[in-house]
């Protein structure tokens, strides 16, 4: 009785979107009805516990009027660049480090380097607000080493995106150094050591083979962290206790959107919030993308 | 013979079993099907618990209308972003809800859906510190009932100001307070900066602002619902603040910004700071985060005064539970006499201080033994003798819809422009004025 079900699931055109339900239906209800609603979300004045009505791009305009939106617009673009100044060439020096070979044990080491990524984050916060505390860690160490007087991490502005690229940089590297190295193993032996004959030296073989070679991983990173630092949400929301910061001075896009939405009840502005943040990413991702050469044709 | 008896005992324990089991389930089952169920979301859950006891109370003073309260402890944001999301879809929502100071306006914006409580809450109106239910009324009714006054007292560390030669007892007006300041505050090292300091004030949360702001007489609304930030009692407010910082130089930043973190219990416990005004419930945090260790050194005292005739202290913080209009209309009768009875009979009260540490918005019951015990975590004085003494005029204050945003502000830029880049208060509060309007906060002025 059950036969012609098994035909038709048998049927070679049947079958690949039986195996591919599972995936769109959690896809479609929980990635792709959330972003249609919120994009239709910002264009209603959907304020409190009340009905909706069309207001076209008044959220829009109102978005811009926020002084709050341009600091936290500014704060985030800050906060992804430092990442990237740091998340880029730091892990990629550690990732050519341990794949040199003079590292002994280096299998270890990406075990511990990848263990930040696994903390959890509230457990990193925590830790975090320790040892950035006036008499924390941090300070013990400045002073120590370089005789710097304690600096209120915590409680000065100025010193409030580096104390979130601080956590970034610990959380991030070991993940980026995995990218890198799997990157690494990709490139030929040979042209190392045909290199080496001809006479190039160690930062020859980084500049010429290593850093070009790498640049399809190097992309990838890159994009991840951009997306990743206008995304940022837990780190100042737990660092700080929930705000953002000493004046604001961490208040990123992503916690103003929450803020927005749930201190103000005010959804509609909230989404269009949302809109821009993923139009800034989709901007961005398209430009690296281009820079990197990924739309060109292959020879 | 002995093994008959063996037997015949077998059979009366297991006859006794079953006739106790039936007795127990029937019984249950019998109060399960009179008993009226009510749900209830806290976000503390001593709160929970605390509720609880007062239903069992409610069952034996009731036993013609029993209720069977069950509650649910989530997290803070997790618990008010839920309760939200559950009342603009119109389902999901409990019962009865805990709802935190600060976010209680959020739920007034549009349509409100909780039930006015006046009918409950008048027969107890002229026992109680009226002005407590303010920041849960709205358009003129009352939505929900505290936990506590959260009055604001003075915690002192005797020990610093004894060393300075200062009577905690004389610090009893703001001018006194000052003087004994600058001799408490001392640079002990040497390096050019004081390591003592009389107090400290928060510049990432509200409670050092806004209880020297509602004692002036200001606020951040009005009775009629006003926004009155840039009233001249809170540009006086915020001068006093600032100056205690920078003219008297006898305050600091509070560690990390606020009262409440880690750094600055260190702060507290390592003798750094001789005092800090923060409401009643912040005596819990003297045994809960700073683990008992000033307890040779820490007392209660009430507000020093601006005035002679002005308030003697205000109100911080607070929970109060609110009814949705997702309960069962037959239910709602009952579930408002219950939380009156829980919050505001004479013997709640009592059990307000007793189960949760919290002092009483019954003044009456500030005479009952219960409360005027001796409290080993301050030096085995008895606190609610002063916190009592401080409840002579005490400052109302009153919500509005954009409360939790002025809130946010405070927290986040206008605290720290005042204390850390020094700004002139009236710009903060203008400043603060300007952001209101741009989110479309009507202010007048």
């Amino acid at each position: 009785m059950l036969k012609p079900v098994y035909t038709i699931l048998n049927n070679k055109k049947v079958v690949p979107f039986v195996f591919l339900l599972p995936f769109m239906t959690v896809f479609l209800i929980f990635k792709v009805y959330p972003v249609i609603t919120a994009v239709i979300m910002s264009f209603q004045n959907f304020q409190g516990i009340q009905s909706q009505e069309w207001v076209g791009l008044t959220n829009y305009q109102n978005v811009f009027d926020l002084v709050r939106f341009n600091q936290a617009l500014t704060n985030t673009t800050a906060y992804t660049l430092g990442t990237l100044l740091v998340l880029i060439p730091l892990p990629l020096i550690l990732a050519v480090l341990l794949d040199s070979g003079r590292v002994v044990q280096s299998t270890v080491f990406r075990t511990l380097l990848f263990l930040p990524a696994l903390t959890s984050l509230v457990v990193t916060g925590t830790i975090f607000r320790l040892m950035l505390a006036e008499n924390g860690f941090i300070n013990l160490f400045l002073e120590a080493t370089l005789g710097v007087r304690p600096l209120r991490w915590l409680e000065i502005a100025d010193l409030a995106l580096p104390s979130l690229i601080v956590v970034a940089t610990w959380r991030w590297t070991g993940i980026n150094i995995l990218y890198f190295n799997s990157g690494l193993v990709n490139i030929p032996r040979e042209l190392y050591e045909a290199a080496t004959i001809d006479g190039a030296n160690v930062f020859q073989l980084f500049w010429s083979i290593t850093l070009p070679l790498l640049r399809p991983t190097t992309l990838f990173v890159v994009v991840l962290s951009i997306i990743g630092g206008y995304q940022v949400f837990v780190e100042p929301f737990i660092v700080y206790n929930g705000g953002g910061g000493p004046g604001d001075s961490a208040l990123s896009m992503a916690l103003l959107i929450y803020r927005t939405a749930f201190t103000s009840f005010n959804f509609g502005t909230a989404a269009a919030m949302g809109v821009i943040l993923a139009a800034i990413i989709f901007v961005f991702s398209l430009i690296q993308f281009r820079f990197f050469g990924v739309f060109r044709q292959e020879d | 013979m002995i093994l008959m008896e063996a037997e015949m005992n077998k059979r009366t324990s297991l006859f006794l079993l079953v006739a106790i089991l039936i007795a127990t389930f029937g019984a249950s089952v019998t109060q399960a099907q009179d008993a009226t169920d009510l749900s209830l979301w806290v976000f503390v859950d001593r709160h929970g618990l605390f509720m609880q006891h007062q239903a069992e109370r409610w069952n034996e003073a009731n036993p013609d209308r029993p209720i069977n309260l069950t509650y649910e402890q989530i997290d803070y944001t997790q618990m008010h972003d839920n309760l939200l999301s559950a009342l603009l879809v119109g389902i999901g929502a409990p019962d009865l809800a805990d709802v935190e100071i600060k976010k209680f306006a959020t739920f007034t914006k549009g349509d409100l859906h909780f039930i006015p409580l006046e009918s409950a809450i008048d027969p107890y109106r002229g026992d109680i510190i009226e002005s407590r239910l303010a920041p849960y009324t709205a358009g003129g009714h009352n939505y929900g009932i505290d936990y506590h006054l959260g009055s604001f007292v003075m915690y002192y560390n005797t020990a610093i100001l004894e060393a300075a030669g200062v009577d905690v007892n004389t610090l009893t007006t703001w001018d006194a307070y000052v003087e004994a300041g600058k001799k408490v505050t001392q640079d002990t090292d040497g390096d050019g900066s004081a390591d003592v300091y009389m107090t400290s004030v928060e510049t990432t949360d509200i409670f050092s602002a806004y209880a020297l702001m509602l004692m002036m007489g200001g606020g951040t609304y009005n009775a009629d619902g006003e926004i009155i930030l840039e009233s001249p009692e809170n540009v006086a407010a915020l001068q006093f603040l600032q100056d205690l910082v920078h003219t008297h130089g006898i305050a600091r930043a509070a560690s990390s910004g606020y009262h409440h973190s880690p750094e600055h219990f260190t702060d507290l416990i390592e003798g750094r700071t001789a005092s800090l005004w923060m409401p009643q419930w912040y005596m819990t945090r003297f045994p809960d985060d700073m683990g008992s260790a000033l307890a040779d050194s820490a007392v209660v005292r009430p507000m020093p005064v601006f005035e002679e005739g002005g308030y003697t202290t205000t109100m911080g913080g607070g929970t109060g539970t609110v009814i949705t209009d997702q309960i069962d209309p037959a239910k709602v009768d009952l579930a408002k006499e219950f939380l009156a009875f829980a919050k505001l009979t004479y013997e709640a009260n009592v059990s307000l201080w007793t189960d949760l540490g919290f002092d009483p918005m019954r003044t009456d019951v500030y005479e009952d033994p219960a409360l005027l015990i001796a409290m080993d975590d301050f030096m085995g004085e008895v606190p609610f003798t002063y916190i009592a003494a401080g409840l002579g005029n005490v400052a109302p204050e009153y919500t509005g819809p954009f409360y939790p945003e002025i809130a946010t502000i405070f927290q986040t830029t206008a605290l720290y422009d005042l204390i850390e880049n020094q700004a002139p208060p009236a710009d903060v509060l203008a400043a603060a004025v300007e952001e209101l309007r741009a989110m479309g906060a009507e202010v007048g002025g």
